[in-house]
């Protein structure tokens, strides 16, 4: 057991020190791109222990990251706090949130929950109009700062926001992969079987899930921040509906229940519009193609994901290997 | 072997990421980024699907429409004109993305016309145009501080501000309605904070005001709405909010048959918006409403006349309404400021060529542009006018009486503006 999450360390570290050279390599554009897909990996991991694990279905991350995002905003203004301590207070907002969250979710299942968190996807970033400290419509300002000096002047901000970002994606996923196999993580599961059996062994299902919702929510918290980091700003319109279906839509083209796939659910809604652009370019499309195709495409592959690989094409794979090993066993 | 598999997976994936990452193709740099010896490339972000995309999403395809007969008349010293357009579907994050899609793989020149306050400024803070020196020319809001040289060094307002149209209608009232009864209708953010803020410096006292939350307009609300202005028994009833706000207003208003006389602000003003949601046209008759831009049915006038023909070739069958002439008036303000940037324009030129020349430059508005080189105020004032039986703004006997003011503590001023003569063709001269 030990040796496997030292293992686990040493592949995120690998995997930061590839991203660090990767960061060198390309043009500016796709440094942005990857601090965006660095955001969504940090936001869809949440959502993946909350469904995929816990068994709560949250269409309400979006607000759950205004919360991060406005935490993280209003310390660095009113507070003048270092960059590091507004990530920080972001998760910690956040958290709190869920809690509150997760003890009504903990009461609800199914449509209700859903609808109860669709209703703070919807209600929450609004709330922002109400209170002046949190800039109303137009929003704050979130500044992280130039990238220091010692980092070489060609050094530009992007990078700077992709090397924050990418960091505390590997950081958060590697909590996420290490809580997962963890005792809460198997808690966790037992409850997403079968709630009675899991009561029947002695585990606090309320509990459980609330912590579930804690635990996500301050993920989502960081997310949240992160976001508002690549675009320089918070304002209620940065968190919209659609952002929390599209949390969900990437969890789902992810594989719910796997951590392994989520960079795959990341890539794609990063990657998806520019594809359709070109593709429509190089068609020729008029403008109402150009702007639907987006659109289409990522509900023509979450349809599709759904129908052959409802766990997801990594899970589907792992599946399909052991089914293959097995078979060979047998022949054996 | 689970674990084994699991990680081999994680791995395939980074590099799968890696790859799209890295597959790229940086063009050659040309004299000047987005300009070559054909065209000239400028980009626009927009909400070109989604709620907020009702009215606006007409935009490109009226500056499209602009600019191709531009080129068909020789384009700006040979050049051709080339517009990207990108949907942000009205979020912030989505418009920066675009806007460094725009930037960085498309390599325009210069930015027209963004929509959005919330969106132009996260632009401003992630994108940076004033570190990179892209111009962002005419941005579609009405939030005073893009006026502001010193803070968004490269990007110019074209449009009013809300504060000063609010001082415009505070003057009105004065001169036509002293000692009626005012009701205010406003939405509960920065938008309604600056019309308050005018109203206020315009000395005008509300005998209500009713908030409303960004969102919460609906038939339902509008009936509380109407309550609350009858018990105040208002006499005029001023809308400044969202077309979405005034449409519920006055559909509701239709069916109860409240009537005070109404007063609309330009945001939610258009007429064509307006009736798209089914409000019958006789409920605007007589309304007030404000415009920095001629009437768009007065036919008269040379640029409505050229811009609606050439909309009419261009997107046959689609309305010429206040979107569709805004939009065209931008592109010729910037076909204006390419031609003034000199024979070989570069970002710098065009920048000095608006500080200098842009107070000058002929375009559609009846009220002066407010350009400098300490200042990048656009137009600084509306006409008033009524809105005909069918429901359209048109000035009172024919005749536009313009107000000009500032968004400070300037006062409002009827204006002798005379605008000059449309350019030969609607061409930059």
């Amino acid at each position: 057991m030990h040796n496997k999450q030292s293992k686990h360390t040493l592949l995120f570290i690998a995997g930061g020190v590839v991203l660090y050279f990767l960061s060198g390599a390309v043009d500016e554009l796709r440094v942005y791109q990857g601090a965006s897909i660095a955001v969504y990996v940090i936001a869809i991991s949440s959502i993946i222990l909350l469904t995929g694990y816990s068994g709560q279905v949250s269409l309400g991350h979006g607000a759950l990251m205004a919360v991060g995002a406005y935490a993280a905003a209003v310390a660095r203004i009113e507070l003048n706090a270092p960059i590091i301590a507004c990530f920080v207070i972001a998760v910690l907002a956040a958290a709190i949130g869920g809690a509150l969250l997760g003890a009504a979710a903990a009461r609800l299942t199914g449509p209700y929950l859903a609808g109860a968190t669709l209703a703070l996807a919807i209600g929450l970033p609004s709330l922002a109009n109400q209170f002046s400290i949190l800039g109303g419509e137009q929003g704050l300002l979130f500044d992280v700062g130039f990238p220091p000096l010692s980092l070489g002047e060609e050094f530009t901000q992007y990078k700077w926001f992709f090397w924050i970002a990418a960091l505390a994606a590997l950081i958060s996923m590697w909590a996420v992969k290490n809580i997962l196999g963890s005792r809460y993580g198997r808690t966790w599961r037992a409850i997403r079987g079968n709630e009675v059996a899991a009561a029947l062994c002695g585990i606090n299902s309320a509990r459980s899930k609330i912590l579930a919702f804690t635990i996500s929510a301050g993920i989502a918290g960081l997310a949240g921040a992160m976001l508002s980091m690549t675009i320089g700003t918070v304002s209620p319109s940065a968190f919209p509906l659609a952002l929390s279906f599209s949390l969900l839509t990437g969890a789902v083209l992810s594989g719910i229940t796997t951590l392994g796939g989520v960079m795959i659910g990341a890539v794609v809604l990063v990657a998806i519009p520019e594809i359709a652009d070109s593709v429509a370019n190089r068609l020729g499309s008029s403008e109402r193609v150009t702007t639907n195709l987006p659109g289409f495409l990522v509900s023509a592959l979450l349809i599709m994901t759904v129908l052959f690989v409802p766990n997801g094409p990594v899970e589907q794979f792992r599946a399909h290997k052991v089914k293959k090993a097995n078979s060979k066993l047998e022949k054996k | 072997m689970k674990a084994m598999n699991r990680r081999k997976l994680i791995s395939v994936s980074a590099v799968l990421a890696a790859v799209s990452l890295a597959v790229t193709a940086v063009p050659a740099q040309a004299a000047e980024v987005g300009v070559s010896s054909t065209q000239i490339k400028l980009g626009m972000t927009l909400p070109m699907t989604g709620t907020a995309s009702l009215g606006y999403n007409k935009i490109p395809g009226a500056a499209k429409a602009y600019f191709d007969y531009l080129n068909a008349n020789g384009g700006i010293n040979g050049r051709k004109v080339t517009l990207v357009v990108k949907d942000d579907r009205y979020v912030p994050t989505e418009a920066v993305a675009k806007t460094n899609e725009l930037i960085l793989k498309d390599k325009v020149m210069a930015l027209l016309a963004p929509l959005g306050t919330a969106n132009v400024k996260a632009v401003a803070a992630s994108v940076n145009p004033g570190r990179r020196g892209v111009p962002v020319l005419f941005v579609n809001t009405g939030f005073s501080g893009f006026a502001d040289s010193k803070k968004y060094p490269t990007t110019y307002a074209v449009l009013p501000s809300y504060i000063m149209e609010a001082k415009i209608m505070g003057q009105y009232i004065k001169e036509n309605f002293a000692g009626k009864k005012i009701g205010l209708l406003y939405q509960d953010d920065d938008f309604g904070s600056d019309a308050l803020a005018g109203f206020k410096t315009a000395g005008v006292n509300f005998a209500v005001k009713v908030p409303y939350a960004s969102g919460s307009q609906s038939a339902a609300a509008a009936a509380g709405w109407i309550t609350k202005f009858k018990a105040a028994e208002a006499d005029v009833v001023i809308l400044f909010g969202v077309s979405s706000a005034t449409s519920a207003m006055l559909g509701v208003a239709a069916q109860l048959k409240y009537a005070p006389q109404w007063m609309l602000g330009s945001v939610g003003g258009d007429a064509t918006t307006i009736k798209l949601t089914g409000v019958p046209a006789g409920v605007l008759y007589n309304a007030i409403g404000f415009s920095p831009v001629p009437a768009t049915t007065d036919m008269n006038d040379d640029y409505v006349k050229l811009f609606s023909d050439i909309y009419a070739k261009a997107v046959p069958g689609s309305t010429f309404d206040l979107n569709v002439l805004l939009g065209m008036n931008s592109a010729f303000m910037a076909a204006q400021a390419l031609k003034a940037a000199g024979p070989n324009p570069t970002r710098k030129s065009l920048l000095a060529a608006i500080d200098s020349k842009g107070s000058t430059f002929a375009n559609s508005a009846l009220v002066p542009l407010g350009y400098s080189k300490t200042s990048h105020v656009g137009l600084t004032g509306y006409w008033v006018g009524k809105y005909s039986p069918t429901g359209d703004l048109s000035p009172v006997g024919g005749k536009y009486v313009t107000y000009t003011t500032d968004s400070g503590a300037g006062a409002v001023v009827k204006s002798t503006y005379v605008r000059p003569a449309m350019p030969a063709k609607g061409l930059p001269n």
